[in-house]
């Protein structure tokens, strides 16, 4: 009997399916290994389990009993722990607070019995004794620690949790090899103890060596299970990708125009910066640079760097052959980039305020304007809206009446009335409906065709295959291979971002 | 995402640790000097009988600082802590003068006061983390009605305290001042509260509440308590009100509520939560009210005290955060 099984689990965030049907079975004594491209539903699955998330339908049994999971203090008390991928720390407290936090030992009722808890702490603390690094101890504030020693922390977190089921997403994406190492050592020890766990991972050769089976889920489906011993890595790459997986993308839909030759517009060279390092490239004029790979891998960091957005800590950057220093948006806006980011809420869309004012801000940025008429604004701002089909009541509604969609399109229109040299595109078309998104590749093949440079991050990959004439696929930060002509293949793309950074 | 700053391992230098691990030691530095000032312009001010006057008139403030802390341990704030030291005191105050004045009458009064105390803090409460409104405003909604009711209570103030309960206040108990004995009693009060589950789980919530919600911490509940402990405190602060003043008034906690704020940022406490101590917020607490007898011992003319007064809680609270952002870098 499996410890844990779900069936035709699903939940939608609004319009958008996160999770469509999952199925899944966990037995005893296995390291259950979910596999499947950005978005495909792997951590909402893991939320649901964990109780984080609630379900819309489905059904969950533990030890064949159905069970409804109504919070994750629920799941604690079914037996069920998880180390979470964004991790559920407390910065300002101690290592061994943070690892005893779910279920404090009690003194006499209210009180905490601090020996109790350095003593349990310090069990976890131990597993992982040599290699945890400097300046780690039971009582180091968790904000004091380093990425990866944090990650070891909700490592120890979930384990103490000594539920018969862990779920692990993503433990391993900042831990060096050593720390790796022993953390498998002890997923063996918890697989001979009886325990499922489910494991999460990018890594291709870390997949293989800890994992008894695996489930590929695709587009929020779980797709098939199947014994990591009678597999191999092409195989659940091609089970990840679905149908047509061999065919180049660029025989399906051609992007429209290629980059004219000659110099490059955008030069980067070793560029460092939070959360990611020595990145270099070169964009043409009417090239678009598509930056591939799975979720957080240094993406968006790049783009908001290059905007001026986070701080660049080494590298340089050149324009049209002049060198670039950007130090903040503004000065990023006068030196020709303009910047889309996918959420609109926090980076686009200025909330309860007209269309025509949600459409001017870079107008008024770039020709330093104090005031504007609004007949002379209006001439400025509908040829831009017209452009991408772009529908709205009049300019006088406030933004919030548009679908999300139509918002995004007034947000990239406005980068339209005073042409960009370069667009950076952060995941831009996050949560908007297929008819805006075809117009949105339609302009964006359109600007690249007139001569613009465009990078264009995408967590969809069937974007970026579509539409970029080159792919940078990034893991861990750096740029780790680059897609051209009839290597831009789905196949290639996912191989790329699953192979050990 | 670690390569770039792994090289530089994470050992903090001692003055960082010092302060991590006594985050009021700023607030206790600053409150050495204002005494030290204090004591230049007015040597009198640093007598036996000044400090004794000092504590007993700023022993409500401190209390209602600590109410204010708990709160802000979890990221939420109380708006209306100032409203319930008003509400408890007419409600004492009537009660005892209905009662008759005499022991029974003072402790049941008590009892009564500790009581609304709780009620207002469980309404806050389930105002705030239950009903999900903004705490800011949904405190201060309380305030307004905390305010009314106690103007139901007692209209027009001036009901004086029983001559028991403020003699008792102002008394000496084996030739120690009484109030003295309160603050230890607090010490203890606030050593035992600092060693609950509760005051770990408060600073989890406000360190980050969704992180908190996924560990399987019951937020809400603990959200909750903290404001318990708020009208605790604010029941508190309103007796040592009602002890200094021997009268009540329907509005004598208002003008408290942004001083409770104030003294628990000079402490050292993060407003945004998960980062603090009680003892800070009692130390800034005393600072205001050094600075405000140094105002007056410098001999700031009366029109420009309130000026003064502001100029150096600014002053103050910039020292502070230059002194927490040096540990922090």
């Amino acid at each position: 009997m499996a410890k844990l099984s779900l069936s035709g689990v699903s939940k939608a965030y609004g319009a958008t399916l996160a999770l469509r049907r999952g199925d899944l079975d966990i037995e005893a004594g296995e390291v259950h290994v979910l596999l499947g491209s950005n978005g495909s539903g792997k951590s909402t699955l893991c939320k649901i389990v964990a109780g984080s998330v609630r379900p819309d339908k489905g059904e969950v049994l533990i030890d064949g009993r159905p069970v409804t999971i109504s919070g994750p203090q629920a799941a604690r008390a079914l037996g069920i722990g998880i180390f979470y991928q964004e991790l559920s720390l407390s910065e300002h407290r101690s290592v061994a607070e943070n690892i005893c936090l779910a279920d404090l030992p009690g003194k006499s009722g209210i009180f905490v019995d601090r020996a109790a808890l350095e003593a349990r702490a310090s069990r976890y603390i131990a597993l992982f004794a040599g290699v945890a690094g400097e300046g780690f101890s039971a009582e180091a504030l968790v904000g004091n620690l380093r990425a990866d020693q944090r990650q070891l922390v909700e490592i120890m977190k979930a384990l103490s949790s000594e539920a018969p089921v862990i779920i692990f997403d993503e433990p391993t994406s900042a831990l060096d090899r050593a720390q790796v190492d022993r953390f498998f050592e002890i997923l063996r020890q918890l697989k001979t103890e009886g325990r499922g766990i489910i494991f999460i991972s990018h890594r291709m050769d870390e997949i293989t060596a800890i994992g008894d089976r695996a489930t590929v889920i695709r587009d929020g489906e779980t797709i098939r299970t199947l014994k990591l011993s009678e597999t191999d890595p092409a195989e659940m790459i091609r089970l990840m990708v679905g149908e047509n997986s061999d065919l180049p993308s660029a025989e399906h839909e051609l992007p429209a125009a290629g980059p004219s030759a000659g110099a490059p517009l955008l030069s980067v060279r070793n560029l460092s910066g939070k959360g990611f390092r020595d990145v270099s490239f070169d964009v043409l004029p009417g090239e678009i640079l598509g930056f591939g790979g799975l979720h957080g891998q240094g993406q968006s960091a790049v783009l908001r760097a290059l905007f001026g957005a986070s701080s660049i800590s080494g590298g340089s950057l050149e324009l049209s052959g002049r060198s670039l220093a950007v130090a903040n948006p503004r000065s990023a806006i006068r030196s020709g980039l303009a910047y889309v980011s996918g959420d609109r809420g926090r980076d686009g869309v200025i909330q309860g305020r007209p269309i025509v004012e949600n459409a001017a801000p870079i107008h008024y940025l770039k020709e330093r304007l104090l005031l504007a008429r609004p007949s002379a604004l209006r001439d400025k701002v509908l040829p831009a809206l017209g452009a991408l089909h772009t529908k709205f009541a009049s300019l006088a509604h406030p933004i919030g009446s548009l679908s999300g969609g139509n918002q995004q399109k007034i947000v990239i229109a406005r980068w339209l009335i005073e042409r960009p040299e370069v667009l950076l595109l952060d995941d831009p078309t996050k949560g908007i409906d297929l008819a805006a998104k075809a117009d949105l590749f339609n302009l964006i093949r359109q600007l690249a065709a007139e001569g613009m440079a465009i990078l264009l991050y995408s967590s969809e990959d069937a974007e970026l295959l579509g539409n970029a004439n080159r792919i940078l696929v990034f893991n861990g930060g750096a740029v780790t291979r680059e897609l051209t002509g009839a290597d831009r293949t789905r196949y290639n793309l996912y191989q790329a971002a699953y192979e050990a950074a | 995402m670690a390569e770039t700053g792994s090289a530089k391992a994470p050992t903090p230098g001692g003055f960082k640790r010092l302060i991590e691990r006594y985050p009021f030691l700023p607030a206790l530095g600053i409150l050495i000097i204002l005494l030290a000032l204090n004591g230049i312009f007015s040597p009198n001010s640093l007598s036996y009988r000044s400090l004794t006057g000092l504590v007993s008139t700023y022993l409500a403030l401190i209390m209602l600082a600590i109410a204010q802390t708990y709160v802000i341990f979890a990221g939420d704030i109380d708006l209306s802590a100032g409203a319930v030291v008003s509400l408890v005191n007419v409600v004492i105050i009537v009660l005892m003068e209905k009662m008759g004045g005499g022991g029974l009458a003072v402790f049941a009064a008590l009892g009564v006061g500790v009581l609304a105390g709780l009620v207002c803090g469980l309404i806050n409460g389930i105002v705030v983390a239950g009903l999900r409104l903004q705490a800011i405003v949904a405190t201060f909604a309380t305030s307004i009605f905390f305010t009314g009711f106690a103007l139901w209570v007692m209209p027009v103030a001036g009901t004086p305290a029983p001559a028991l309960f403020w003699r008792t206040y102002g008394s000496k108990l084996l030739g120690l001042p009484f109030v003295f004995y309160i603050v230890a009693a607090l010490a203890i009060l606030l050593f035992v509260i600092s060693r609950t589950r509760l005051a770990l789980q408060l600073l989890s919530v406000g360190d980050d509440a969704q992180a908190a919600y996924q560990t399987g911490l019951p937020v809400t509940p603990i959200r909750i308590k903290g404001y318990l402990l708020c009208g605790l405190f604010s029941a508190l602060a309103a007796f040592c009100v009602t002890g200094d003043t021997a009268s009540g008034d329907p509005l004598v906690g208002g003008k408290m509520t942004l001083f409770s704020v104030a003294a628990v940022v000079l402490g050292g406490s993060a407003l945004a939560g998960g980062w603090g101590t009680v003892v800070g917020s009692l130390l800034g607490a005393l600072t205001i009210g050094l600075i405000n007898s140094l105002v007056f011992f410098i001999g700031t003319p009366s029109e420009w005290q309130n000026f003064v007064q502001g100029l150096a809680i600014l002053v103050v609270l910039m020292a502070g955060i230059l002194v927490g952002r040096r540990a922090r870098a």
